[in-house]
Order: C-alpha cells, then structure tokens, then sequence
C-alpha cells in the first residue's frame, strides 16, 4: 500500500517539476551559498597563492632563512656545479632625506630579470652599479623619486648620505609606496655590516637536485665564518612556497570559518522556510491525501510517501544548487577577467559537492518531517467535506503556548541579566566572551520563542503596522485580511524575515558604533591629515605663515603643547595639556562629550580627558587648580570628554592660560589638512609640507591621513563582508516569502476568482497579493528591528572597548524599506500569475 | 420573454446568437450553438439543462466573466464580447451581482466587510437604506460582525444574496445557489431571491438542475447541447420534471 502511496505522490511531482523546484527553491539557494562559498574559498585561496610575492617558483633551493648567508657564500654557490644561477635576496632600509625628517625606503636585491627576477621593468632599466637603484611607482610618487632623480640615502644617523641615481621603475605584485630595488653590490654596499637576508638557487637543466644539494651543503659548511654564527641551512624550495602560501591562506582560511558561520545560520533559515512551504504544499493536497486514506492508506505510508517527496525535493534542489554554483564559480573569473580583474578559476571539488547535496537532502528531510506527519493525520472524512475550504488555524496549542513563553522570559531574563553586568569606563577586570555568548544564547532564546509564539505576534502587529494599509481602502484591508487570516503561514514565514533582519540590524548599528568610536580615537590621535612637530625648539610663527600660504593645504592648525603641569598642588603626577583649536579641524567635529558642553570655551576654562576626570573625582563644572614653575591658574572644567582629549594630552586649555602657565610663544606642532581629496591631494600637501620643513629644518612630518585611511579600509572591508554573508540569510527569507505567496496564490485561487468576478482589476488584484508579499516584510522587518537593535545595543555595550552606541536611523529605516521592498518584488511573479487566470477557472465552477 | 427579438429596452440582459467554443480541432466543443435569448426586467428566471447543455458557460457570458466566440451577449445594450478586461470588471462591479453554490465569501472579512465589498471596490457609499432593508430582510442583523467562518451555509448564502444586491445591479446571476445547502435553507435563499424580484423590481438568472428550486421562478429556460429546447411560463414541480424526463427521452 505504501509503495502505491508513494507512486501516486511522486507521479504527481513528474507531472510537476517546476513545482518541485519552487517547494525546494529556499534549499536550492542555501545549496547554491554553501556550494559557491566552497568555490570562493577556493578562488581567493588560489588568486592569493598566484599573486604570492614570495619565493619565486624557479628557485629549487633556498639557503639561510635561519642564519645569514654571506657574499662569500653566494660566490661559492655560483660556481658549484649544476647551479644555473644564485641569488642574492638580500634586503635592507635607509633613510632618504635629512635624519629628521626623511622617509624609509626598503632596499630589496633582484637580478631585475630572469626566472628568479620579483620585479618588472616598467621605465628605464634596471640597476646595475652599486649606486643605482630602482623604485616602484608608487614610491617614486610619494617619497618624490622620479625617474632620473637622485636619492640621497642614509643607512644610519651617524653615517654620510650615499647618493643613489634612480635608473628604473618597477612593478611587483605588491606596492607599498617605500619599495625600492637593486643590484646585490648595490645592497651590500649600503649595509655595512653584512647583508641580511638569503640565496635562492636556480638548477640548471638535468642537474641533480639531491647531488646539487650535497655540494652546496660542502662549500657552505667549508667556508670560514666568524666565531658562533651558524652554517646556513638549505632548504628546498617547494617547502619554503608551501609554508609561504600556508601562511598566506591562514588568514582566509579564518575568515571563511566566520564566513561558514553565517551561512550556517542561512541553511537553518532555509530549512525553516522549506518546512513552512511543504506545509502550504500539503495543506493544499488535503482531499487527495483525504481520499487515500478514505481508500485504504495508512498514517505511516502516507507520511514516508511525503518525506520521500521531501528526499526527492532536496536531492533536485541540492544537485541544481550545486551546478549553478558551480557554473558561476567557474564564470565569474572568465567574465571579470574580460574587465580586466584577475582572478584564479575554482576546481571541481568533487567531495564538497556531494557534501553539499547530501546536506540539501537532509536539511529538507528534516524540514519534511513535522509537515509530513500533520498532513497524514487528516480524517478520511476530509475528502467528502465540501470544496469550501476550512478556515485557517488562528491559535495554538496549550503546550507550544507554554513553551513560548517560558523561552520569552529565559531570553528576557538573561537579556537583563547581561544589561546589568555591563561594564563602564573601567574595564581593566571585564571579560566580554562571556557576555558576548551569552547574548548569543539569549538572542537564539528569542528566536525560538518568536518561532512559537509568532501566530499570536501577527494580529496585534498588523493591527499597527497595517493601519496606513486600512486607510488606503479595500484592496490595502484585504491585503492586510489576507495576512491575518492565516497567522501561521505569515508568522513563519515572516520569522525567517526577521532572523535576516535581526542580523542586518546587528551588523549595521554594531558597525555605526565601531565606526563612531574608530572616528573619535582617529580624531584625538589623527586630527588632520599632517602634522608637523619640532624637536626641542619652539615652530616661529613664520613657519605657520608659510605653511598657511600654501594653496595644497588646509585648516593649519598650529598648537601649543605644556608639560610638567600640576593640578591641585599634587606633586606626584604631572600632566600635560594643549591649545588646540577644537573648531579649526572638521575631523573634530565628531568629538562627543562624556560630560558638560565643548560650546563653553574661554579663559579660564579646560577640558578634561574623562580618562584623569575619573581619576582625579572631578566633573564637569568643578574646579581644578593648575601649577607650573611658580605660575598658578584657577580654571573651571567646561567638558569632560571620554578617553582622551585631543592629541593625546590630559587636558585642553584656553591659550591665554598656557601664556598664564609661562608657555613659550612658539608653537609645539601644526596640523594641517591636504587642500585636495584623494591620492593627488595628499602628496601634494605632503610635498608643500616636507619643502618647508626642509628648508626650516629640526622639523618631523608624519602623514596621519594614511594611518586613518587603512584603518578606514579595514573596517569597510569588514562591514562589507559582514554584509554580505548576513545578507544570505535575507536572501533566503525573499525566496520564502516569494514562494509563500506564490503557494498562498495557488491555494487561495477561489478566493482570487470571487473577487475577480465581483469586480476587482486585474491591477488591482495584482496590487493587493504584492501588496500581501510586502506585508510579510513589514511584519519580518518590524519584528527583526525589535529584536536586532536591543541585542545589538547589549553587544556593543558588552564588548567593553568604550563604544559609543550609535543607532544608524537612516540605515535602519532604509534597511526596512528595502526589506519591504524586496519581499514585495517577490510577490510580483505570483501576483501577476495570478492575475492572469480568468475568474470561472479559478471559481472552479463549470457546466 | 422571447426568443425571437431580444435586444430592446424589454430586457435586462440577451444573448444574440451566442456561440461558444472551447479548444480547436477534432476536440472541439461547442458549449454554446448559438443561442438567442432575453430576459425580461424585474423577472425571476431558471436555467435548467442536463450536465454539459451549457447552461453555466451561458451565464458566463452573460455576466462578462467569459468571453464568446461569436454572437452577442448583451447587458441593457452593451455587447460584452466587445469589451475590454478593464471595463468588464467595472462591469461586473457596477451592474452585476453574483451568488454562487460555494458561497465564496471572503473568509478574512466580516459578514458587513463581505455585504459591501464590491461597493467598496468601487469607490462608493452603500445606499443606507437599502442595506438596512436588505440586513433585515435577509435575517443578518445579529450576524454582521461574524466571519464567514462562524456562520452556517444558510447564513453565508444570505450574506453573499446581500453582497449581490446591495449594489442595485442590473442583474443577479445565481449559479446553483442551493446546491450546497439543507432544502430548509435552500428554500429560505429562493424565498429571498423570488422577495428581491417582486420588491425590489430585481432581475435574477438562476442557473440550477433542481427542479423544486426552479419551480419558485417565473420562467424556466431550457437548455440541451448548447441550443434553447424549450421554456416553461410560471410552471409547478410537476411540469418541470415532466418537461426534463422529456427533454432525457429525446436524447
């Protein structure tokens, strides 16, 4: 009998498999995530591995790594028979430009050319003589080295400048902007002491690797070297590329494993969106699964017969998954290298897929199994009731109700619990791990209580969130009828929305915080793209006049800074405090204060670091009173700011006190910004800058724009693959609610027909199911902020860096706006669908 | 009544030679062999034909929810077939009602939400009046506030024979409006729709293969293999089942 019922069951999947892929679409895509993810692991390892800088693939030994070889070695080797060639990789840095204020250049030994060659001769040639060299585009930008120029170098503050002439300019695969590059004499030379670093060593044709190896090993171990320093080893090459690339790929194998966490949490998503849509599916198939059992069918075969149809759903959607993936692992490269991007094509991890199906297959099963059994415990009699469907489940069980609501309060309680443990500015004993996965819990606490208690959740939200809908007239009220007449369906479904929601949420006020707290140290350490300091003596103020005349530069700033300052008379610690103007930087702008207000300046008034505010019991408006030398000031604090105040000093005063305190009337730095944005800008203020500081002299320049800028780049590249992996689980959720309603579609097609026939549009009727889809993102949206911005608020708070806790509101609305947005687009097939079906067929009236 | 002249301010709603044809080829049918047809303001009519006489696809494209493949089907002058989808939705919302045997009311409204919906697609006020008289008449007064779901069959019907007349169409299509009702409920609805035709001047096409429900109209219609075969002027029970054990025989 059972074998009969799965016969009727699966002949009814052949006659439909576009519906099969539908049920399946959610396990489809989370089967497509997973099997892509591989693949991108893949190609990032291998596009990392080809653009590996390392030891070049030609070289079959290399010799030192662990002593240093000396020149005498390298001589030796290249006469050692079979060695093709040998060379040098020595390194080394000197300074360009005066000691105080030159930039450092990394001198690295190439033959220029050849196998073993790392660079490429762009302009020019490549140096030859020791006093030659050649440097990378980027360096002969920024450190102001063109082609034909020549670099005055240093390899020491004591030693004379060693005049090198720029013969070359070079490509390497990696461009840091202080690369420069030369013949071995020419490095030798400029290290006195020995060059540093190891002898890779080319074979020639036919030569024997291990015979090669052995003489190698001769000539090394004969050499006389000085007293305790060791014979090089040798090692083969391949070993050394291996450990190279190993360690290339540790940190992204790192970053997939967080990667493979999120996508975890996409296949439970999809798995919750499978198990709803075969509930819609059996729901539909209720008289026919009623007349099995009217003829004769058992519970038990009708149940194996669904989850065998679930099996056969998650091995199509797995397999379809996984060639898509594959198809557009392997298409990606290709297209993107038309556009000149250049990436590694993928393998054909045969295992991983099988994995991946074989996952597809038991996720769906897993999802298969509640439906299943629910859906073979219809009554015979179902079949002989009328057409006339019954209403849908409104409540539910006692049990569920009960669960849910213990869940609830376990994840509010322990929410609370975490809130009232969190640390203030004193985190110096605070673990965060803890609380950190504690939230954790707590968060898929909520969840799984949301998962219950969602039926109850959809009417009073609706009632909320769908009153402008009820305004609009008849077709917004049905639309919002429609969704409330079938709790559950939209519960589960919108549920799936709201996990997505909650970790966008997350990602987005989580990295608005990070970002504002990145923002405020960038402003008290990097207040302005430049800074220019002195040594000992005092910047005149003519040097500030010669750098305010410079078009290439913006808001100069100069500060004056005063140590050795007491506060109320304590001879124990000493502070210091600055001058700065806070209102000349725009960067300053972002300063928040812990206490007070920065709007109080004046004579007479300071800021205070909160840092020293808590250390010495003061707030803002009390008093302090500050000593120096003799000189005494009474000042009140107008501002208490969290950490430090700008410049890293302990407080900012009004200058008219630093005069007070016997300041000198020079001035301790001066920032400034590049008048320009971008590349072009920096160098060029960075130019202006370093010509007065040379012709003045005892002046140092530090470039703080760079600093900020690769912090900058480190947290948007971050946010973004946070983003993107979170965004999987959306994605998911817009496949279940565009099947959901594409499912709701079908069943309610009576429905569709009723209105038709009493005078609804197609436009109309279109607009009310997209309408419907959009629905299920508001009530995921509503919920998913509900829930994301709280736990987000803890885990920011619970981190104990001092974030500040920002809510992105812009973020967050259009995030919910493209949720919305979004789940409605996922409508528009089925409503247009249909729309199309004339009003009798779907009546399923007929003569 | 006539068959022979339909068009004409006589009638609410005709059929000129109405043919309809469903698929092509060697598995063509024709559901409809052209009929000709009126039926008369304010008049209570039955259509009644065995399964596959085309009694339902007739009804259909009289109230614009199909079309035709050729002939005419007329509502007060408009030639539906002629229409475009838009303005036969309009249509059916402004000049049609409908009632079926399934009832299909909209289970996420209330019975009143239900009564004026197609006014509210509309765009305008239900005529006080007129639902006060129809909520009373009907028996829903103590029954407005309930979903479908909490109503019996009798209940439902009544609430979608309001739905149907609340907008003051020009004709009522009722297609098998008893078939899934007990006799005392189904009686009650033709009690009602027979009230509506005498009271409110209501045209009403009933579509049905129960001869005791047909036996409440005014006319009866009958219809075998898509052709006009005969009608009935005020006829009992008897007459009916005399007329369609005939019509059987001459199959």
């Amino acid at each position: 009998m059972s074998r009969t019922v799965l016969r009727t069951q699966l002949a009814a999947v052949a006659r439909r498999p576009a519906r099969l892929l539908l049920t399946g679409l959610a396990v489809l895509v989370a089967s497509f995530v997973v099997f892509a993810t591989v693949l991108a692991q893949q190609i990032t390892e291998r596009t990392v591995l080809d653009g590996l800088s390392g030891t070049p693939e030609q070289a079959a030994f290399v010799v030192g790594g662990d002593a240093m070889p000396t020149a005498q070695d390298l001589a030796a080797i290249r006469a050692v028979p079979g060695v093709a060639e040998a060379v040098g990789r020595f390194e080394t840095s000197v300074l360009v430009g005066s000691a105080a204020h030159g930039a450092f250049l990394q001198v690295t030994a190439d033959p220029g050319s050849g196998p073993l060659a790392l660079v490429r001769t762009v302009a020019g040639r490549f140096p030859q003589t020791a006093n030659e060299i050649a440097v990378t585009a980027r360096t002969a930008e920024r450190v102001g080295l063109p082609l034909g120029s020549v670099a005055n170098v240093r390899t020491g503050s004591e030693t004379p400048p060693v005049a090198l002439t720029v013969t070359g300019i070079v490509e390497t695969s990696r461009d840091s902007g202080a690369q420069a590059y030369a013949s071995e004499a020419a490095v030798a030379a400029l290290t006195p002491d020995g060059a540093g670093g190891r002898i890779e060593v080319r074979l020639s044709d036919g030569a024997s690797a291990d015979e090669t190896r052995q003489r190698i090993q001769t000539v090394l171990g004969a050499a006389t070297r000085p007293q305790d320093t060791a014979v090089p080893g040798i090692r083969p090459g391949a070993e050394v590329r291996a450990e190279e690339a190993a360690r290339a790929v540790e940190q992204i194998a790192n970053l997939f494993a967080l990667v493979a966490m999120f996508v975890a949490i996409a296949v439970i998503a999809a798995g919750l969106v499978a198990a709803s849509t075969f509930r819609i599916v059996f729901a539909q198939r209720t008289r026919q699964l009623a007349l099995l059992r009217a003829v004769g069918a058992g519970r038990g075969g009708i149940s194996l017969a669904l989850a065998a149809e679930g099996a056969l759903t998650g091995l199509v959607a797995g397999v379809v998954g996984v060639l898509a993936a594959l198809a557009f692992g392997h298409g990606l490269p290709a297209v993107l290298g038309w556009f000149g991007v250049a990436l590694s094509g993928p393998g054909l991890p045969v295992g991983a897929a099988l994995a991946v199906v074989f996952g597809a297959v038991a996720v769906t099963v897993a999802a298969v199994l509640a439906p299943a059994l629910s859906a073979a415990r219809v009554a015979p009699l179902a079949a002989l009731r009328a057409a006339q469907t019954s209403p849908a489940q409104r409540g539910i069980g006692v049990f569920r109700l009960v669960c849910g609501l213990l869940l609830a309060v376990g994840a509010v309680v322990s929410a609370l619990l975490i809130g009232s443990r969190l640390p203030g500015q004193d985190t110096e004993d605070y673990a965060p791990l803890p609380m950190l996965l504690g939230l954790v819990a707590s968060g898929m606490l909520a969840f799984v209580a949301l998962m219950l208690l969602g039926p109850l959740l959809v009417r009073p939200l609706l009632a909320v969130a769908g009153w402008p809908l009820h305004r609009l007239g008849p077709v917004g009220r049905l639309a919002v009828g429609g969704i409330g007449g079938a709790p559950r369906r939209a519960a589960a479904v919108s549920t799936v929305v709201a996990l997505g929601v909650t970790l966008i949420a997350g990602v987005l006020v989580g990295s608005a915080s990070v970002q504002a707290l990145a923002d405020r140290e960038m402003a008290l350490s990097a207040p302005a793209d430049f800074e220019v300091t002195s040594g000992d003596e005092p910047i005149p103020a003519a040097v500030v006049t010669q750098v305010r005349d410079r078009s290439e530069l913006a808001h100069v700033t100069p500060y004056r800074r005063l140590g050795e300052l007491r506060i109320d008379g304590d001879p124990e610690n000493a502070y210091d405090a600055n001058d700065l103007d806070l209102t000349a930087l725009p960067v300053l702008g972002v300063l928040d204060v812990e206490a007070g207000t920065l709007a109080d300046t004046g004579a007479g008034r300071v800021v205070l670091s909160g840092y020293f505010a808590e250390v010495l019991g003061k707030t803002a408006g009390d008093r302090l009173t500050l000593s120096r030398q003799g000189h005494t000031v009474e000042v009140r604090i107008a501002a208490v700011l969290p950490g430090w105040v700008p410049l890293n000093s302990a407080l900012l005063a009004d200058p008219a006190d630093l005069d007070r305190l016997g300041a000198p009337a020079g001035y301790s730095g001066i920032l400034a910004d590049a008048a320009a944005s971008g590349e072009d800008g920096r160098t060029a203020g960075q130019r202006a800058l370093r010509g007065i500081a040379e012709s003045t002299g005892g002046l140092r320049l530090s470039v703080l724009a760079d600093e900020r800028d690769q912090y900058q780049d480190v947290l948007d590249s971050l946010l973004g693959i946070a983003l993107g992996v979170v965004g999987l689980t959306v994605l998911i959720a817009v496949v279940g609610v565009g099947t959901t309603t594409a499912l709701s579609v079908v069943e309610r097609a009576a429905e569709s027909g009723v209105l038709r026939a009493i005078g609804l549009s197609r436009a109309r009727l279109r607009l009310m199911l997209t309408t419907e889809s959009g629905l299920y993102g508001v009530l995921g949206a509503t919920l998913g902020l509900l829930l994301g911005v709280p736990y987000a608020w803890l885990a920011v708070r619970a981190l104990g860096v001092g974030a500040p806790v920002e809510l992105p509101v812009l973020s967050l609305l259009g995030l919910f706006a493209a949720l919305v947005a979004l789940t409605a687009l996922a409508g528009v097939l089925p409503a247009r669908r249909a729309s199309r079906i004339s009003p009798i067929a779907a009546l399923g009236t007929g003569d | 009544m006539s068959t022979q002249q339909p068009a004409g301010p006589l009638y609410a709603t005709a059929a000129v030679d109405l043919v309809k044809v469903y698929g092509t080829g060697a598995t063509a049918v024709r559901a409809l062999d052209g009929v000709t047809v009126g039926f008369t303001r304010a008049e209570f009519t039955a259509i009644m034909g065995p399964s596959g006489s085309g009694k339902s696809t007739l009804m259909h494209c009289l109230a614009g929810l199909d079309t035709a493949t050729s002939g005419q089907a007329l509502l007060g002058g408009t030639d539906l077939t002629r229409l475009a989808d838009r303005v036969l939705t309009k249509v059916r919302r402004e000049r049609i009602g409908f009632v079926f045997q399934a009832f299909n009311l909209l289970p996420q409204l209330t019975a009143a939400q239900n009564i004026t919906l197609p006014l509210d697609l509309a765009g305008r006020r239900p005529d006080p009046e007129l639902l006060d008289y129809l909520v009373t008449a009907l028996g829903l007064a103590d029954r407005l506030a309930h979903r479908p779901s909490e109503l019996s069959g009798g209940q439902q019907q009544r609430v979608a024979l309001a739905r149907a007349l609340v907008s003051r169409p020009e004709v009522v299509f009722a297609d098998e409006p008893t078939g899934n009702l007990d006799s005392a409920s189904g009686a009650q609805v033709l009690a009602l729709l027979r009230d509506a035709v005498r009271d409110l001047g209501q045209t009403v096409v009933m579509v049905t293969h129960d001869a005791t429900a047909a036996a409440y109209a005014d006319r009866v219609l009958l219809l075998a293999d898509g052709r006009v075969s005969g009608e009935l002027d005020r006829p009992g029970y008897d007459a009916i089942t005399h007329a369609l054990s005939g019509q059987a025989a001459a199959r």
